[in-house]
């Protein structure tokens, strides 16, 4: 589904180039989820955005399926983000003039892949019925994380992306969302990676791996070598 | 099921439906640019369609041959020429009074020798030749000329209604005649006219004859200046409002887009990582401004038909009493006003939005989340604006220096590219003074908390209000300019006119008893003094001076007066040979003045001599002094009364009569019209000229002062609309100000004293700016348009005016977001605070 095959990607700051990603090599299978955790700017985003086809690689390959995402222009990445990712961020990222409805559809109609029966059972199952005419700031933080869930799986995406999608919400609703994001990616058969900094979210996942010094090691040898 | 392109541009309107007052000032801004351009535009062409119908006729067409002794031409003359095989044409030109008082040209016409390419001998082809040329014969007439008759559409034609001296001959409509004009067989108008067997002219085709025939003047058609020319510079300086306005409007688009485009960052952002492409997003807005630009152009169009109709009769009598151009007051518009008024509003809307497109298109998307970068680009935007300003004063004094060089009169164009330049310097130059000014003004307020909050506050506003205060400079300052130039030419001019009109009584008698008049006033004893005026029309057949001797054909105005004791001492003289008495003893014995506009046009001087054509042959006059003119859009020649009479066979025009101290007016009125059976038209006094003159002079800036209001009001609307849209996020500004014990009060005040000072910032900028617009209108715009020179004058209360109105303009548009804070419960400014 999802693969990195020696990816580089380093930044240029005013006190030289910050190697962020190193040789990086990372395979997700279809229906499988994997949290990358790592501490605060050890590169996850940029992972993340690098799957996206956000932001490209200095070297190395990203492929979705058979699609080397780096090799795409950006009309055609902009096309693969649009039927075949799903996204959800931090800040939720809604479009706060839509309604719950609108924004609940809104890749679904951008990627022309929109079926109602399915916005109508995310909708239930986000737990979101009857707020479908409110708007994004009408919403308290976990109802906004849901819309953006169900705007991220409205399309049926073969991969989901989320960065930090429980940063913003206290305990109790972060597990809950939690939850509900792992039914629905079950259900819906897409892969999930997950950015995150919490081995606490990071456990019911299939996978967990780390990024530090700018390489991917898996939880157990992170932590043996935090040990050492 | 929605496609991808429709669900964008839905999600990207959405925006507007939460914001409303957003849409409301883009299409405003829209609205009143596209309006105001219209109307203008509306009148221009409304007016052009008048000249185009003037100039299809035979009036600038065609050559003009007059007798050279002054005499009128009669049938007689034109018989000759035509026995001698010369391809002449009678013409016959005179006034009838319409039943409404609307002066009425009739033109008398032989179709059958006027020259096949005039557009009314071609109309003649298509038939009705017979009907026109033979009893009871026909009167062509423009039906926006019925109304005058009192007829309606359907009703005109082939009524013979009835004037003064007898009934028109059947009507038969000629859309193609200009306004107020009546064509008919010669036969018919010399019965109308009851002028017997004289002619006004003859004409022949241009270039039908090489010479003039013997003791006559030709006059070539490619001489003779038509009112498109002559009016050219005043619908020049009225599209240059216009502009005015619709740059200050497109002000307003421009800071409602930009604010729309910083409120839906993260929208475009969250876009963008929904797969929609940076072209596709691009396509998007550029569809969204499309689809504004069209509701806008259509309601601005509607708007400015519905303005031009409302102006278009002051700007036609204007342009009459001006220029003597007859201009319909019924709009006709032709198809391309209606696509230009299309294209510009989204040609200025493009322009407006150029900036919102590049950006969208430069937008990162991986900054989704960040703090946006309005602000701190913007010192970056400073330092571009600065840079700009100084490239445009480089081009402001290139222009000015070239501009220089040209001979007085010349560079019109560039006069108005000049002032342009002038004013995009200060409006470029504006935001990078405010800021340095903002920043040394916070650093002396350190002591002082609260103060110094609210500029560093002010600070932060400056990127959004920029645009508005910009617009609020130009429109100032416009404003500044054109109301101390129109004040300064309304003081000239009526010192001028005091200067002029020395006399108590002014009388027209009928040229048959002007002698008698002359006489029986002269054995008055309560009439001091005589002024008696002629005038007539010649040719300048050469110019004489230092230089050697340069050939003419220009038509002049000839103007006879009295040098009496009353009249010299303050009939004002620009420019002498000598001195001021010695002038006047020149002129006494034979010598001429010049009025500003020949000398300008000609590059005349005193001491120059010119020679003109006379009944007597050529005349040489010695150039005495240069007299200002203004509102004469003709070069005109003054010598006495009696010399025009005796050396140009010149008629009389009318009598100044001086009375001693204590004379009664009015009863010698009375006795004048009781011993010669004047009419009451005949007599006037010197007040009633005054405030006729007046009353043209008002007339003729009503649209100017309307235009320059409407375009203040439109700067005012830009500032309203900037702080109206930032009125949220200075709410939550304000809050963390409440919690720490400042009172809703002080700080609603504290607030409109930011934006008060601001605008008095802007306007004290605008002061020298506006007296330098005021400098290129007299000096430049003015000299090249009219042909005069008029004094700057600057006025205090008009600078204090101007300050005033800066405050005030910011002081109402503070007053609604004010109002908001006032009703805004301190606690729901916290939760906006804390929501945000």
């Amino acid at each position: 589904m999802l693969e990195f095959r020696q990816v580089y990607k380093a930044y240029t700051t005013p006190q030289g180039p910050l190697e962020v990603l190193r040789g990086v090599d990372l395979t997700l299978e279809a229906g499988q989820s994997l949290a990358l955790m790592g501490e605060s700017g050890s590169g996850k985003s940029t992972l993340l955005h690098l799957a996206a086809g956000l932001d490209l690689p200095d070297s190395g390959e990203v492929r979705l399926g058979s699609q080397a995402i780096s090799t795409l222009g950006e009309p055609e990445r902009a096309r693969l983000r649009r039927e075949r990712l799903g996204l959800v961020f931090q800040q939720f990222h809604l479009v706060p003039s839509l309604s719950v409805i609108d924004n609940l559809r809104l890749q679904a109609r951008l990627a022309g892949v929109e079926k109602s029966a399915w916005s109508r059972e995310l909708i239930e199952r986000l737990g979101l019925a009857g707020l479908e005419g409110r708007y994004p700031e009408q919403l308290s933080g976990g109802q906004q994380q849901r819309l953006a869930i169900g705007r991220a799986l409205a399309p049926r995406p073969s991969l989901l992306l989320a960065d930090e999608p429980t940063g913003n919400l206290d305990e109790g609703s972060a597990d809950a969302i939690l939850a509900l994001l792992l039914e629905l990616v079950r259900d819906t058969g897409c892969a999930l990676l997950m950015v995150t900094h919490s081995p606490r979210i990071a456990a019911p996942l299939d996978r967990r791996l780390v990024l530090s010094h700018a390489r991917l090691t898996s939880s157990q040898q992170a932590a043996q070598e935090a040990t050492s | 099921m929605a496609t991808p392109l429709a669900t964008l541009l839905a999600t990207l309107l959405s925006h507007y439906r939460r914001h409303p007052g957003q849409l409301a000032m883009l299409l405003l801004g829209l609205w009143v640019a596209s309006a105001l351009w219209s109307g203008v535009q509306a009148i221009n062409a409304s007016a052009k369609e008048s000249y185009a119908r003037a100039e299809a006729l035979f009036t600038t067409s065609l050559d003009r041959l007059e007798r050279l002794d002054g005499a009128p031409l009669t049938r007689d003359d034109y018989l000759a020429l035509r026995r001698q095989g010369l391809p002449v044409s009678p013409l016959l030109e005179g006034e009838l009074t319409a039943p409404d008082g609307t002066q009425l040209t009739l033109i008398g016409i032989d179709p059958l020798t006027l020259p096949g390419d005039s557009a009314f001998a071609t109309a003649n082809n298509t038939g009705e030749l017979t009907g026109f040329l033979t009893p009871p014969w026909q009167t062509r007439i423009a039906p926006d000329t019925l109304p005058a008759l009192g007829l309606a559409l359907d009703e005109a034609p082939g009524a013979t209604p009835p004037l003064e001296t007898g009934r028109l001959p059947p009507l038969f409509l000629a859309p193609s005649l200009p306004p107020h004009t009546l064509v008919m067989d010669i036969a018919a108008a010399a019965r109308l006219l009851e002028s017997g067997a004289t002619l006004s002219r003859l004409v022949s085709a241009p270039g039908a004859l090489e010479v003039a025939p013997a003791g006559l003047t030709l006059t070539r058609s490619t001489r003779l200046v038509s009112p498109g020319q002559l009016t050219q510079s005043f619908h020049l300086n009225l599209t240059a409002l216009a502009l005015l306005a619709l740059i200050v409007g497109l002000f307003i688009v421009q800071a409602a887009l930009g604010l729309a485009l910083e409120q839906r960052l993260e929208m475009l952002r969250t876009l963008r990582a929904l797969g929609v492409s940076g072209r596709t997003l691009v396509a998007g807005l550029a569809l969204e401004l499309l689809l504004f630009g069209v509701i806008g152009a259509l309601a601005g169009i509607a708007g400015g038909v519905w303005l031009a109709r409302a102006l278009l009769p002051d700007v036609a009598a204007t342009l009459g009493s001006l220029y003597g151009a007859g201009v319909g007051v019924e709009l006709r518009l032709p198809w391309h006003y209606w696509l230009g008024g299309l294209a510009v509003t989204l040609g200025g809307l493009l322009l407006a939005g150029t900036g919102v497109l590049w950006r969208a298109a430069r937008l990162s998307v991986l900054d989704l989340g960040r703090a946006q970068a309005w602000r701190t680009g913007y010192q970056r935007q400073l330092r571009r604006t600065t840079l700009a300003g100084c490239l445009v004063a480089l081009s402001g004094l290139a222009l000015w220096t070239w501009l220089s060089r040209q001979p007085a009169g010349e560079g019109l164009a560039a006069g108005f590219a000049l002032m342009a330049a002038m004013l995009l310097l200060g409006a470029l130059w504006l935001p990078p003074l405010l800021a340095v000014a903002l920043a040394g003004l916070a650093r002396l307020a350190r002591r002082r908390p609260l103060a110094q909050w609210a500029l560093a506050d002010l600070q932060l506003q400056l990127p959004r209000l920029s645009l508005s205060l910009m617009a609020l400079l130009i429109a100032l300052s416009a404003s500044l300019g054109v109301n101390s130039m129109v004040g300064g030419f309304r003081l000239t001019f009526l010192e001028w006119l005091d200067q002029r009109l020395v006399a108590d009584l002014y009388l027209d008698p009928p040229a048959e008893r002007f002698d008698a008049v002359h006489a029986w006033l002269d054995e008055r004893a309560e009439v001091d003094e005589r002024l008696a005026t002629r005038n007539g029309e010649s040719t300048l057949l050469a110019v004489k001076s230092d230089s050697g001797e340069r050939p003419l054909a220009l038509p002049v105005s000839l103007f006879g007066l009295t040098p009496g004791n009353h009249l010299t001492p303050t009939w004002p003289l620009l420019e002498t040979h000598q001195d001021v008495t010695t002038a006047w003893a020149s002129l006494r014995e034979g010598a001429a003045f010049i009025n500003e506009q020949l000398a300008i046009a000609e590059g005349l001087a005193p001491g120059d001599r010119l020679d003109l054509a006379s009944p007597r042959g050529r005349e040489t006059l010695h150039v005495a002094a240069i007299y200002p003119d203004y509102g004469n859009p003709r070069g005109e020649v003054l010598m006495t009364a009696d010399e025009l009479g005796r050396r140009f066979a010149a008629s009389a025009d009318s009598i100044g009569i001086v009375l001693t101290h204590g004379a009664d007016a009015e009863a010698l009125a009375a006795a004048l019209a009781r011993e010669f059976a004047l009419g009451r038209d005949a007599l006037r006094d010197q007040a009633e000229v005054k405030r006729i003159a007046t009353g043209i002079f008002e007339r003729t800036f009503t649209i100017t002062r309307a235009l320059n209001a409407l375009t203040l009001a439109v700067a005012a609307l830009a500032l309203l609309a900037s702080l109206l849209a930032q009125a949220r996020e200075r709410r939550r500004r304000l809050a963390p100000m409440w919690a720490l014990g400042v009172p809703r009060g002080r700080l609603l005040r504290v607030q409109l004293a930011q934006l008060g000072g601001a605008a008095l910032a802007v306007g004290l900028v605008a002061v020298p700016l506006g007296i330098a617009i005021t400098w290129g209108l007299v000096a430049v715009i003015n000299v090249a348009a009219f042909g005069w020179r008029l004094p700057l004058h600057l006025f205090p209360g008009e600078i204090a005016l101007t300050l005033a109105t800066a405050v005030v303009v910011a002081l109402l548009a503070a007053t609604l977001p004010a109002l908001r804070l006032w009703r805004t419960p301190p606690r729901a400014l916290l939760a906006e605070e804390q929501a945000s």
